[in-house]
């Protein structure tokens, strides 16, 4: 924390995953992989209206090499899903996905044999947005729970090790003592890993 | 009766409207709103003059005119409607799987005639056995895409096609999706999902999230010999 005065000279003193967390948080450059009406609700989302720029992420990248927030929005036919995933693939790491609205995450009304039944199963989806289609706030509240994940669960040690058993994360969150024992005072618990 | 209003605009007159199916003739002349596009009746006694017992049936619903007529006659018929009767522009073209014994499929023509603004149903019926239907690509060159949906979706063969492939499903698909026998969610295996990693096998079950088998994070797919 500072030592002196605002504006004076002093030091702060954090943890570079903090740092480096809080910057990925705010500077996620979607993906919009946009097939079908949800797509008209993402781009009200980054619109001026409601503003994504507030949040970092109106850089929408229509390059996989520069985006790493992948939005699936709107349904996904069996011959689509061979292109997503292979986008997916070529996004770098670290990246995350948010499925927005019935038909991405469950396939929504169209149960039929032309539409993958959710797009989990062959992603790995971090927040799935309900909705037919869903507002814009709540794309960015998918974003800011993906924004909370990141904080909570990445660490710069985790980028080193690439297919290897990776270290559980504790939560960096403060901690409030109870006569039952020490609890996270956020509900960090939501996001740790599978 | 126009009202006259204080500022002195007068009222635009209401337009009765009525619709009732039984009386469509009447609905139809009656009714300002109706430009009377589905009164092809002077085309139909027409065919029926030209044709004779090529004109199997002639259905009247909603005020629209379909004519059913029979398969062997649809050239002659369609050339005859588009250089006679002004019937140029095929607005749409599919199939129908009607799920009876005998001439299980249907397959219709909505004709339009641009100068006059008429509108004409042709229905042609197919049998099982023969699944086969000429083609229009030759009278309308816009049949083409629509007759190879109607193959892919119903698997009907319309002889002549310069280019009958699969219009949506992928090329390898075995089956005909919009059968009635089809099931809703599609033969599992039929069709393949993307691999769960990047350098895995493609995955056959259509339901894998259902199954357990949750598609790995990004960081945890194993490292393979092509990344470097």
């Amino acid at each position: 924390m500072g030592q002196e005065l605002p504006l004076q000279e002093g030091f702060l003193t954090t943890r570079v995953d903090a740092v480096v967390n809080w910057a990925r948080s705010n500077s996620l450059m979607p993906m919009p992989m946009g097939l079908a009406c949800c797509a008209i609700e993402m781009m009200a989302f980054a619109a001026p209206k409601y503003d994504v720029a507030r949040f970092g992420s109106e850089a929408m990248r229509f390059s996989p090499r520069q985006a790493d927030l992948m939005i699936v929005a709107g349904w996904v036919s069996y011959k689509m899903a061979h292109t997503i995933r292979r986008v997916w693939d070529q996004m770098a790491d670290p990246k995350w996905c948010i499925s927005m609205g019935a038909c991405a995450s469950s396939g929504g009304m169209h149960r039929c044999y032309g539409v993958v039944q959710g797009c989990d199963n062959f992603l790995p989806v971090d927040v799935y947005i309900p909705g037919c289609p869903p507002r814009p706030e709540a794309v960015i509240h998918a974003l800011m729970d993906i924004q909370e994940k990141i904080r909570n669960q990445y660490s710069i040690e985790q980028d080193g090790i690439y297919g290897r058993d990776m270290p559980v994360v504790a939560a960096n969150r403060p901690t409030i003592v109870t006569p039952d024992g020490e609890h996270a005072i956020s509900p960090a618990g939501l996001y740790t890993q599978r | 009766m126009p009202e006259k209003l204080t500022n002195g605009i007068k009222a635009p007159k209401t337009l009765p409207f009525e619709f009732v199916p039984q009386e469509a003739e009447t609905a139809v002349l009656n009714n300002p709103h109706a430009k009377a596009t589905t009164l092809v009746d002077d085309v139909l006694d027409a065919m029926e003059a030209s044709f004779g017992t090529a004109v199997l049936e002639r259905v009247v619903y909603a005020g629209e005119r379909t004519v059913r007529i029979s398969t062997d006659s649809l050239l002659e018929i369609c050339t005859w409607l588009k250089e006679t009767q002004g019937f140029t522009y095929l607005a749409d073209l599919a199939g129908i799987d009607r799920f009876t014994e005998e001439d299980r499929y249907e397959v219709f023509y909505n004709l339009v005639n641009m100068t006059k603004g008429k509108r004409l149903r042709v229905v042609i019926r197919i049998d099982e056995e023969s699944m086969t239907a000429p083609t229009l690509c030759d009278i309308f060159p816009a049949a083409n895409w629509n007759e190879r949906e109607a193959w892919d979706m119903f698997g009907l063969r319309f002889e002549g096609h310069p280019d009958l492939r699969r219009m949506f499903m992928p090329e390898d698909f075995e089956y005909h999706p919009l059968r009635k026998e089809f099931p809703l969610l599609g033969v599992p295996g039929s069709m393949a999902l993307p691999p769960q990693v990047p350098t895995g096998e493609l995955t056959q079950d259509p339901f894998p999230a259902a199954h357990g088998s949750k598609t790995p994070w990004s960081f945890e797919e194993v490292e393979s010999e092509d990344d470097v």
